[in-house]
């Protein structure tokens, strides 16, 4: 695996997931899950996965440097999510960092591309389950780990800005 | 020999400020290298270190009883309270400074060396001049300009005998509230029981109980309850072997400990929030350090006159762990693959308000970096 597909693959997750770069890093799982996803696909729809979604990145480009959020949406659904190869691979990533588990294709997809053992529902490491973004989506902790401490229950869910209504983009 | 340096009662409130600095200041060194450990490897590490955090942590209480009962008002939030690592600690000679690392063997060398026993006995000086380096130092004296201690442990030795010699002559010395006491109800522990601090007796269990735990005052390998000292905790980590009772100092005849000291995150020494390019991780950084500023806050306002809060402090404390966690597992850009780690910065803005998460904007743009 190179750098730049590392690279490649986070800024995926990123517009997949919602979740920040630093934030999925700091699952310390990214590396794992990128192998389990190619391992599924394959390298070929791997590489297709990550090119479509540069393309989508660019479709979404605005002159100032940026993305235009309601672009990018549009173009992952066009590129990415109705597409019959990419988009069972790409719910399933979205899938793999909020419950740190790897869910199979759906027969449709693995009759027409071959199934991979890899591609079967599977945990991918003892970690995994306590770092599903699941958990800080819902402002919540895994049950049985990650103990956030007595008493924590009577605070105020910690929410930041950027998921709050109307918040700035 | 030097003359004592604690004369009154403001000559001890300075030095048990000075103490309960020195065990906050020993915390964050540990809390780095305990959590670059990758998780589920290096238990017997990371059970050592954890061990050994969680006891400071007693004793930064304890010292916090000792100065409330002589009419102190503990200050974690007062700048310098938290030291600029690297820092240098008493050592006498300047030989080494304290770093922010990852487990390493570096890392266990700075934490012999920190917890190490005093080499003074009885009438020996124990105060020797500091260098004039400029640096911070974990460990000077508070009322000579100039002086440091040799040791950790001969730093409380001379605060055992200020203590003894102004109560001798002030008998109205320990007037502070009792209300103000952190006893155990309100502290959730391993490694040693809190207890009140209320007159000279209780006072000198207090610190004799730090001085023991940490470095072994009297030198001992195990002090009064069979616990081994925080300096043969961590030769064990340099000599591969568990202690048992009745090993000499450099022969532990106990299991052998494993260590791999690949399983770590190569996190930043001493990291400061100028190495973060700006972006998303240099803010994560950003909010650890705001954190831990209103985390002091919060700790203050328990040491002065509501324990129970110290009960909130427990959630607090994992919320920074679930901050440092997210930094170590991140790679520091522009630092030849080393990875980020948390800087310990306290902004100066930070107030005692214990919700930080309100504030944390404010707190963040005081951050002068």
């Amino acid at each position: 695996m190179t750098a730049r597909s590392f690279e490649r693959f986070l800024n995926l997750s990123v517009d997949l997931t919602a979740f920040r770069e630093t934030e999925l890093l700091g699952t310390g799982l990214a590396h794992h899950y990128l192998a389990k996803v190619r391992a599924a696909c394959g390298d070929e729809i791997f590489a297709d996965l990550l090119a479509a979604h540069r393309l989508a990145r660019s479709d979404a480009s605005r002159d100032a440097g940026d993305r235009d959020p309601v672009l990018l949406d549009r173009a992952l659904r066009h590129r990415i999510f109705s597409d019959d190869t990419l988009g069972p691979v790409a719910r399933n990533v979205i899938k793999l960092w909020y419950a740190g588990m790897w869910y199979g294709l759906p027969p449709e997809w693995t009759d027409r591309y071959g199934a991979r053992a890899a591609a079967a529902t599977s945990t991918v490491t003892a970690a995994s389950y306590q770092e599903g973004l699941l958990w800080p989506a819902i402002g919540a902790h895994p049950p049985g780990a990650k103990a956030p401490g007595y008493g924590s229950w009577a605070q105020p869910p910690r929410i930041e800005d950027r998921y709050l209504k109307r918040a700035a983009k | 020999m030097t003359a004592p340096t604690i004369a009154n009662r403001d000559d001890l409130i300075s030095y048990l400020h000075t103490a309960m600095a020195l065990e906050h200041a020993t915390i964050p060194p540990y809390l780095t290298a305990y959590y670059s450990i990758h998780s589920n490897t290096n238990s017997d590490a990371a059970h050592i270190i954890r061990v050994v955090a969680v006891e400071e942590m007693l004793h930064l209480t304890l010292a916090a009883n000792v100065l409330n009962a002589i009419g102190g008002t503990p200050d974690l939030t007062r700048p310098g309270f938290v030291p600029s690592y690297p820092a240098y600690l008493p050592d006498g000679e300047d030989d080494f400074t304290v770093d922010l690392r990852p487990f390493s063997p570096e890392a266990v060398e700075t934490f012999c060396k920190i917890e190490r026993p005093g080499t003074t006995s009885g009438a020996g000086p124990r105060l020797v001049q500091t260098a004039d380096s400029g640096r911070p130092l974990l460990v000077s004296s508070p009322t000579v300009e100039g002086m440091r201690f040799y040791s950790i442990g001969e730093f409380y030795a001379e605060i055992i005998e200020g203590l003894e010699k102004v109560a001798a002559s002030d008998p109205a010395l320990f007037c502070g509230d009792p209300a103000r006491q952190v006893g155990p109800e309100s502290f959730y522990s391993g490694g040693g029981a809190l207890f009140p601090v209320t007159d000279l007796d209780s006072a000198l269990r207090a610190l004799h109980f730090i001085a023991d735990q940490g470095e072994g005052l009297d030198s001992g390998l195990y002090d009064d309850d069979g616990e081994l000292a925080h300096y043969y905790r961590f030769r064990q980590l340099q000599l591969g072997r568990y202690y048992e009772v009745g090993d000499e100092p450099d022969a532990p005849s106990g299991p052998p400990l494993f260590v791999t000291w690949d399983d770590v995150y190569q996190v930043k020494v001493s990291a400061r929030l100028a190495d973060y390019p700006p972006g998303e991780l240099a803010d994560a950084a950003r909010q650890f350090n705001a954190d831990y500023g209103a985390f002091l806050g919060l700790l203050t306002k328990a040491f002065n006159g509501q324990p129970a809060l110290l009960q909130d402090a427990v959630w607090y404390m994992f919320r920074l762990r679930d901050g440092i966690n997210q930094l170590v597992r991140n790679p520091l850009p522009g630092s030849d693959w080393l990875h980020a780690a948390p800087t310990f910065e306290i902004p100066a803005a930070v107030g005692s308000d214990q919700d930080a998460s309100r504030t944390t904007g404010e707190m963040a743009q005081a951050v002068s970096r």
